[in-house]
């Protein structure tokens, strides 16, 4: 992107948006816009979107891998509660939302060919005097339908992280169910009222205008459907936080340098996990895009919280 | 760089008359999943899209632009929209020297 090389004249050339514009080509009415941070500084909200851009095209290759090495794994367990949580049945239809990688969207699809196998096994189980040619037709029913019309949708901002997602996906043999989007969680490219979950994990955080990435979540959900957001929070016990702290502000960036080659990145990560709001100011911005039953579920002491909302 | 070769491949596969499986059409690379249509449509009018298959794009005729679909990702990011033909001419009878012509 040409941005990148403006650098300090954007402030003088966001005061004549028509010029900006037309040399940029990037406008959308929100040429400086709104003073809005990024990690611990403060950018303009356009700023911002290309500084996350970077951050995450940079990471994209290694995200798993630092994943595992910053949180020791456990981010794998934060992942399976979500899914766990989500309890999807066969049939359901998911969308991911900054899913990148695609680590929700394989453990749905495992979690749903798993609950269809043992819908069938049940089956075949009370209905005992079945002829073998019966049985073999039940067999061939689940490989027609291993998911059982279950399907995910994932979206991704950022080519390079659904370029990685895919990969996995190939290389992890995940095909059938899951398809793959290049898409703005402020501005979803899906019709109203058509998912019954959507998911966000890990991703919140690195919008820019959470209010209408919910906004969003809210309309492309089915009524009765379950937005579910995984992120990380805010930690109250004292010993615990500065503990973490520490951890967050020595060790991370560190670890970013020596794995990613990339300091500056997960400093961005750690501060970004800084300023967003805690739990219950989440709670009531999920609210006020209009889910009820909303509440939330901390995970380790508060490291992360599982937000749940219903639309009705 | 890389675009150009992957149509060169292309196009001498067309020319090999093999057709690989899910239509290699003249747009860059494997085509849309056909499941994706039922849920997208355009982000910024959030109306309905057609799937231009030999363009290899999702297209959006009342906006007149079309979104790009590369190696099966379709890339429904506003900017990243093409403006179609149509829309072109539209802007060129309303700003021609003939004034307004409706």
């Amino acid at each position: 992107m040409a941005a990148a090389g403006l650098g300090p004249a954007r402030p003088l050339l966001a005061r004549r948006p028509g010029a900006l514009r037309a040399l940029l080509g990037l406008a959308r009415g929100l040429a400086a816009g709104p003073q809005t941070h990024f990690g611990f500084q403060n950018v303009s909200e356009e700023e911002r979107r290309e500084k996350i851009y970077q951050v995450f095209e940079n990471v994209a290759e290694k995200y798993d891998v630092m994943n595992d090495s910053m949180t020791l794994g456990i981010h794998r367990v934060w992942k399976d509660i979500l899914v766990h949580k989500m309890n999807p049945s066969p049939g359901t239809l998911l969308v991911d939302v900054a899913g990148g990688t695609g680590d929700i969207a394989f453990r749905f699809i495992n979690y749903v060919r798993s609950v269809r196998e043992r819908q069938l096994q049940q089956k075949l189980k009370r209905h005992q005097n079945l002829s073998w040619q019966e049985i073999s037709k039940s067999y061939e029913k689940e490989k027609v339908k291993p998911l059982g019309d279950s399907q995910v949708v994932v979206c991704d901002i950022n080519k390079e992280m659904l370029k990685v997602g895919k990969q996995r996906a190939q290389h992890l043999g995940y095909s059938e169910g899951l398809s793959w989007v290049l898409g703005n969680a402020e501005e979803l490219p899906f019709d109203d009222d058509k998912f019954d979950v959507y998911t966000i994990a890990f991703g919140i955080r690195n919008v820019t205008r959470i209010d209408l990435a919910l906004q969003e979540a809210y309309r492309v959900l089915k009524p009765g459907g379950r937005f579910l957001c995984l992120e990380f929070s805010h930690v109250s016990n004292p010993l615990l936080s500065r503990l973490y702290d520490l951890y967050s502000f020595q060790v991370i960036p560190v670890l970013g340098e020596i794995i990613a080659g990339d300091w500056k990145s997960y400093q961005y990560l750690v501060e970004s996990i800084r300023r967003f709001p805690p739990q219950e100011e989440l709670k009531e911005m999920i609210e006020d895009a209009g889910f009820f039953k909303v509440d939330y579920q901390n995970l380790s002491s508060g490291i992360v919280a599982i937000h749940s909302g219903f639309k009705l | 760089m890389l675009r150009a070769g992957r149509g060169a491949v292309a196009a001498l596969r067309r020319a090999a008359g093999s057709r690989g499986a899910g239509g290699q059409g003249g747009g860059q690379g494997p085509g849309l999943e056909p499941s994706l249509l039922r849920f997208l449509v355009c982000p910024l009018s959030k109306r309905p899209l057609r799937y231009d298959e030999a363009a290899n794009e999702l297209v959006n005729e009342e906006l007149g632009i079309a979104y790009p679909v590369i190696d099966g990702i379709p890339n429904m990011i506003p900017e990243a929209a093409r403006r179609t033909q149509k829309q072109a001419e539209a802007v060129k009878e309303t700003s021609g020297p003939a004034g307004p012509q409706q």
